[in-house]
């Protein structure tokens, strides 16, 4: 069934095209920004700033993931595959899998033309910037990703569809951006000495919500929740 | 059988056997359980209560649902893809080959719709897709919800010659509106009612609350003129379809030259009484 995983992928990069690109250009928008800003003198804000803003984009950028499983529930596509037997434990599975792919090609893009760019110009990048990025820029992109889409997967199953700014499609992105604006606040303001247990542990708190979340989606998504409600 | 969604019982005491090959419609009004009984017997909702067997074997087994094909009221193509790109997704989830494609693309005149978005399709356009799929490769039982919903005669037209088709070997569960399309099609009837079974036999053995022929005839202003009329039909109340040849035969000695004669009432309608 990677047939299946493949072509979510690629439909989830369709459908949530316009905020991969959104997400993907602001987040190399707001990296040109600080380096502008401080390059030629270290780029200090570029090193502490540019790993904590990453998931921000991440984020919401991974949208397409919610999308597709979204439409997929409204349209009957999950009637027919489970028709087909494929089991509700996989179509959500494969729903994560397709954000955190989504989510990788915006880290890969924007950590790779963000770091080039900074070499580029010629700004010393320290070890630190490396830890930041291996220990919370990463996990939090992907489990914040993962976070609001499994949100956003079950809330959507157990609603109505609804459009709009009051859709889980709406509120989500919301809900997941709201815990890395509250690190980027705390760990910009707190000192230097604590960056490290902020970012960590902030990190550490949305993987294990992640975690809990998958725990009680088996319960919470029965079949009955993958179907159409047309 | 029972079911129904987040533990609110649609379908109750649901139970029947079905072995002819034969195209059995579904019927009952909006709310009635059709599409969770079809959705049942797909094996996509669980039975609270009993089992969907296909000869003796759970639905919920590989071998049962590999002899059983759904086409859902809704057109259930994933958002984003081309249709070409529709149709070889669940070619390949089917476990079926391009060649499978192209036979359905050209028995249901798609081609130029390969290239196309889904999204951009008409409604009439998409069913036509969402039909498509049903074809890929060759079942015994096919459920059908609804298959000619939104589409223009023409097209209905072609899909109940399809479906006709399959019928001649397969079993074929067909859910329709259309009560006249429903009568033309179906050798049995399975009419739902508030969520039970309200009537399941031969639509044959059903007789109409009272027998109403239309004549539709010329030189029958004599013969024919204590009759009320419906547009050009001539309205006769008879026993039974029996009588019929007796009445044309004494229309015809009187003059009257008989272009048509109708059934006016539907057996079916009476279910929905």
């Amino acid at each position: 069934m990677f047939l299946l995983t493949g072509t979510t992928i690629r439909r989830t990069i369709v459908i949530g095209r316009q905020y991969l690109g959104i997400g993907v250009a602001l987040a190399l928008l707001l990296s040109l920004i600080l380096l502008l800003a401080t390059g030629r003198h270290g780029g200090t804000a570029f090193q502490t700033t540019f790993p904590l803003e990453l998931p921000l984009f991440a984020v919401t950028g991974s949208m397409g993931g919610l999308m597709t499983f979204t439409s997929d529930r409204t349209k009957g596509v999950f009637e027919y595959l489970i028709a087909y037997g494929v089991g509700p434990r996989r179509l959500f599975a494969n729903g994560l899998v397709a954000t955190s792919a989504v989510a990788t090609i915006i880290l890969g893009l924007t950590l790779g033309v963000g770091l080039t760019a900074a070499v580029a110009d010629r700004v010393s990048l320290a070890e630190n910037l490396f830890k930041a990025i291996a220990f919370y820029t990463v996990p939090m992109s992907f489990a914040g990703a993962l976070f609001i889409s499994t949100v956003g997967m079950i809330w959507s199953s157990l609603s109505t569809p609804r459009t709009g700014i009051n859709s889980p499609l709406g509120i989500a992105p919301m809900v997941g951006v709201a815990p890395i604006i509250l690190v980027l606040i705390v760990a910009e303001s707190a000192p230097s000495s604590e960056y490290y247990y902020i970012t960590g542990g902030a990190a550490a708190m949305i993987v294990a919500a992640v975690v809990l979340l998958l725990a009680l989606s088996a319960r919470l998504m029965g079949r009955e929740r993958f179907i159409s409600p047309l | 059988m029972s079911s129904g969604y987040h533990g609110r019982r649609v379908l109750q005491d649901i139970s029947f056997v079905i072995e002819e090959p034969a195209i059995y419609v579904v019927l009952g009004p909006n709310g009635a359980g059709k599409t969770t009984l079809f959705r049942t017997l797909a094996g996509i909702l669980e039975p609270y209560t009993g089992s969907v067997e296909i000869d003796g074997i759970g639905i919920g087994h590989r071998d049962a649902r590999a002899r059983l094909q759904y086409l859902s009221h809704i057109d259930g193509i994933p958002d984003g893809l081309r249709v070409d790109e529709a149709l070889n997704f669940y070619a390949t989830v089917e476990g079926v080959g391009r060649q499978d494609v192209d036979r359905v693309v050209r028995m249901l005149g798609i081609e130029e719709l390969q290239p196309r978005f889904f999204s951009e399709l008409s409604q009439g356009q998409k069913k036509r897709v969402s039909i498509a799929r049903v074809f890929l490769q060759e079942r015994s039982i096919y459920l059908l919800d609804e298959p000619t919903s939104n589409l223009d005669p023409k097209l209905a037209r072609e899909i109940r010659d399809l479906v006709l088709g399959l019928s001649k070997d397969d079993l074929v569960l067909y859910s329709s509106h259309n009560l006249f399309e429903a009568k033309e099609i179906g050798k049995y009837v399975l009419a739902l009612k508030g969520g039970r079974i309200g009537y399941f036999g031969r639509l044959s053995d059903l007789r109409p609350a009272k027998y109403i022929i239309g004549i539709r005839a010329e030189g029958a202003d004599g013969a024919l003129s204590s009759l009320s009329k419906k547009g050009d039909y001539y309205l006769q109340e008879l026993s039974g379809p029996e009588e019929v040849p007796n009445l044309v035969a004494e229309l015809t000695a009187k003059g009257v030259r008989i272009r048509e004669v109708k059934e006016m009432e539907n057996p079916l309608e009476d279910l929905f009484a």
